[in-house]
């Protein structure tokens, strides 16, 4: 046994070594960045910054705009994710795979996709045109980011959806139904409550990455709606206040970190169960 | 009934992942640059795809970097799930819980705090960097898929084994190998697909010169829509439909095997698999080495930062042939951009090529390295005025050999807009609203509202300033887009009727749609000169008077000039333009009435930048 031990140490060391280099050192950098200023004293303004006007709107304007996307992407997913269980038995994989496949197409590609359809001389209006219907004026406004993120984010969102509901035993919901529960309540108290797990973890993949994107903001918003993600990446690529950027991830970390106990929170209640 | 509706919602999702793609892969053949517009069926672009060195040599990059990340991640993280069953409970937790950080993080987190890692080890940023970057991410991954997996296999089979007599490898590969290897795949599998898909980690743990597939086309999107990308969007879509069915089928028939048949076929399986994914991945690795220029010699290089499309391909071209020095081409957006990655890495261009302001700046801060005209004869073609003006911002002409020059003025389209236009006033008419395209770059946002009432473009006054950026916040609602180079596709595609631009793009937008129309508003405005600079810590400085020498060339200038429309210094190719219209155009070469308006920008010092760029993150979130 004595020698298993040094075998897994051996095993497990290099790869202890580089999230020591590779990602606790980093996060450790951005603390100290985010608290110094420029000549490498301690300060706290480069975290109180968000109260500025300007980064806070930033920040209120990301969260709503994610939180909005997260929602869609749940009710769109959520009726996908049991019809495509229901039918697993009978058709193949293959349908599920199709609407999972997009995620496979670079991300960059798929905005691009949606700047094409949604501009001005867009595809929608020529279509509309052709149409003699009034055109939409839709690119370069929050509502354009909206859908860059849900087409985006939205497998995110059906794979897990997908994932636990297709691990649930027909025979409960049988016996829900046998005991007496109609439809509404078996999908309330059972089925609803079973998937927590795929929906936390779903609202997670999505809402993370919408709430800190910068490329679909300066796609679909055209450089005028800043989101807080653009507001940092500007301080590094634009402002070279590298301190301030910094300060800012750190305040976006506080939101990643509620997130992880969320999730932890309700992993652990899914594993009592 | 339930089953049509359920059929019916499923195709309007289905629908709404696909209609986009369609969209791309129907535009990749049509003829015209238009997208509301069908012109005609074409191969065209596919073609033009194939020949563009930078995005097949960013495509190779993507698979190179793709393909090395997975395998390092998926041995290290392999090893690892095994040596972690030998670990005590809270340790294995501990681990798990780290591994968990750059996935649950936000790529813009883990990017910067690489970024930063990066900056403070003085890691040369580029091919290395994106790739340890995505080891770190991937890793996870691959450790997500085996471990579960890892926690069902018995150790008693693995142990009963080595009683038997078998070597702790042998008996390794012989038991516990087999069962782990669909997790190891799949885990493979995810994290190849996340770095291919990456944009953001890459986006800043990549240095100069560097490029994948990803930051290349967020570059192009940011420039225009270029129809070659609707090419290889349709190319990747293809494959990956073509992978994934395959795969999928794959599964599927594996599933309707019975148990221990199941079992037997995904080891031989899976053994068959590893040696073709090992042979395919040691081609690919190769062929896009071999593209990629790994192999390439790294002695005699040039590492050159420009503006977006401010260059005849074909220069570049001509002058790597000529000298034999192999031209690292780089383009930056703004000038403030191009300075944030000159601090950043002072070392990773030799030659630039910024404006006057900017140019004052860099002198300023001792980041140039002054000329040697000895290597430089072909100066002798620049006009004496030009070199009179550049004195305002480099003294003596030590450091910089203008390259164009020109005005910032309104283009607007006569179909669109139907009165005169003489003055800035125009911009905040709220009759144009959502048809304005402002200028994404400080200095030019601010130069619009300060000559416009009539304060110096130069100004530092708070005040001044302050009135400024009240104005650019009330114009806000009224701008469609900021955009930098975008605003020549965009007013091409009448996509608006009015934007501030350069005057070298007014002569190529001319060209193209013949309703547009350029004036330099009464106000006043700004003249400015774009000049090639050497960088203090060049590493190759010879070359880099080479490559400004060869610029000089009255023939190469004339083709720039042909190119990119910019107004050129250099009297002698001006001479040799053969369209007397554009020798002479008012654009180009505006008369001493216009150019008595218009003033040049000087740097304004630390303080000053700090003001502009805190009141330019105001105006553009729209509010003080």
């Amino acid at each position: 046994m004595g020698n298993s031990k040094k075998t897994s140490r051996l095993l497990t060391s290099p790869y202890i070594a580089w999230c020591l280099v590779f990602i606790i050192v980093p996060l450790m950098m951005i603390l100290f960045y985010g608290l110094t200023d420029e000549g490498g004293s301690f300060t706290l303004s480069n975290i109180t910054a968000i109260a500025e006007p300007v980064h806070f709107r930033s920040l209120i304007l990301a969260l709503i705009l994610s939180v909005i996307s997260t929602v869609i992407c749940f009710f769109l997913a959520y009726p996908l994710g049991m019809i495509l269980a229901k039918n697993r038995l009978s058709s193949q994989g293959i349908v599920t795979t199709l609407f999972i496949l997009p995620m496979w197409m670079n991300f960059l590609l798929r905005t691009l996709a949606w700047m094409t359809l949604l501009e001005n001389k867009g595809v929608v209006n020529g279509i509309l045109e052709y149409l003699h219907l009034p055109g939409i004026n839709v690119i370069n406004t929050p509502g354009a980011i909206v859908i860059g993120m849900v087409y985006n984010f939205l497998p995110f969102m059906i794979l897990p959806i997908y994932n636990s509901l297709s691990r649930i035993d027909e025979n409960v919901i049988n016996a829900a139904r046998d005991l007496g529960a109609d439809a509404f309540q078996t999908f309330f108290k059972v089925t609803l409550p079973l998937t927590v797990p795929g929906i936390i973890s779903g609202i997670t993949m999505v809402f993370i990455p919408a709430l800190t994107t910068f490329a679909i903001s300066t796609m679909l918003g055209g450089s005028k709606i800043l989101l807080i993600g653009n507001i940092i990446e500007q301080e590094f690529t634009l402002s070279y206040n590298w301190n301030l950027g910094a300060g800012l991830s750190i305040v976006l970390m506080v939101f990643i970190v509620i997130n992880m106990v969320v999730s932890a929170v309700s992993d652990s209640k899914g594993e009592d169960r | 009934m339930r089953s049509k509706i359920e059929k019916i919602y499923m195709g309007i999702i289905f629908i709404f992942m696909y209609a986009p793609i369609a969209t791309l892969i129907v535009l990749s053949f049509n003829g015209s640059k238009s997208r509301a517009r069908w012109g005609g069926f074409t191969f065209n672009w596919y073609i033009r795809l194939f020949q563009d060195d930078k995005i097949i040599n960013a495509l190779a990059n993507t698979l190179i970097i793709a393909l090395v990340s997975t395998i390092a991640a998926t041995i290290i993280g392999t090893l690892t799930c095994v040596g972690l069953m030998g670990l005590k409970r809270r340790s294995r937790t501990i681990i798990m819980g780290i591994t968990n950080i750059p996935m649950i993080n936000a790529d813009i987190v883990t990017g910067i705090s690489l970024m930063l890692l990066f900056k403070v080890l003085h890691f040369e940023t580029g091919f290395v960097t994106v790739l340890l970057a995505h080891i770190t991410f991937n890793i996870p991954y691959v450790m997500l898929a085996v471990m579960p997996r890892m926690k069902t296999i018995n150790p008693n089979v693995y142990e009963a084994a080595m009683d038997l007599g078998a070597k702790p490898l042998y008996a390794f590969r012989k038991t516990v190998l087999p069962d782990l290897m669909p997790a190891v795949l799949s885990g493979a599998l995810m994290a190849f697909t996340m770095s291919i898909d990456d944009f953001i980690i890459t986006y800043f743990t990549k240095g100069s010169g560097f490029d994948t597939l990803s930051t290349k086309i967020y570059n192009e999107v940011k420039r225009g829509i270029q129809p070659e990308i609707y090419a290889l969007s349709s190319i990747i879509f293809v494959v990956v439909i073509v992978l994934l069915l395959a795969s999928a089928g794959f599964k599927n028939r594996q599933i309707s095997e019975k148990k221990i048949a199941l079992f037997r076929m995904e080891r031989r399986l899976t053994r068959k698999h590893v040696a073709v994914f090992a042979v395919l991945s040691a081609c690919i690795v190769l062929l896009a080495m071999y593209f990629g220029g790994v192999f390439a010699r790294k002695k005699n290089q040039l590492f050159v930062y420009n503006a977006g499309e401010y260059i005849d391909p074909e220069v570049i071209e001509m002058f790597e042939e000529e000298t034999g020095i192999d031209v690292i081409y780089d383009e930056f957006e703004t000038l403030e951009i191009m300075y944030a990655k000159m601090v950043q890495n002072d070392a990773a261009y030799d030659v630039i090529c910024p404006s006057d302001y900017m140019i004052a700046k860099l002198i300023s801060k001792d980041m140039l390295r002054e000329l040697d005209l000895n290597e430089i004869p072909n100066r002798k073609y620049i006009g004496e005025q030009y070199l009179r003006s550049s004195e305002a911002f480099d003294p003596g002409n030590k450091y910089s050999v203008p390259y164009t020059w020109g005005t910032v003025g309104i283009l607007y389209n006569r179909n669109m807009v139907k009165e005169p236009v003489k003055s800035w006033d125009i911009l905040w008419d709220e009759k144009y609203s959502g048809q304005i395209l402002m200028q994404d770059s400080i200095r030019d946002a601010f130069m619009v509202a300060l000559a416009r009432r009539g304060y110096s473009i130069n100004t530092t006054d708070p005040e001044e300033l302050k009135e400024a950026a009240d104005d650019l916040i009330a114009q806000r609602p009224l701008v469609q887009a900021y955009v930098i180079d975008q605003a020549r596709d965009k007013m091409i595609g009448e996509e608006a009727a009015l934007a501030v631009i350069y005057s070298g793009e007014v002569i190529y937008t001319q060209r193209e749609n013949k309703n547009l129309e350029y004036c330099v508003p009464e106000e006043g405005s700004n003249v400015w000169i774009d000049a090639w600079v050497v960088t203090k810590h060049a590493r190759n400085p010879e070359a880099a008077m080479k490559w400004i020498d060869f610029l000089c060339r009255p023939d190469i200038a004339l083709m720039n000039f042909d190119f990119i429309t910019y107004s050129t210094p250099n009297t002698a190719a001006r001479e040799m333009i053969e369209e007397e219209d554009i020798r002479n155009s008012e654009v180009a070469y505006p008369g001493e009435d216009v150019l008595k308006r218009c003033s040049t920008y000087v740097y304004l010092g630390e303080d000053g930048d700090t003001l502009y760029s805190d009141m330019w993150k105001k105006v553009k979130s729209g509010g003080s």
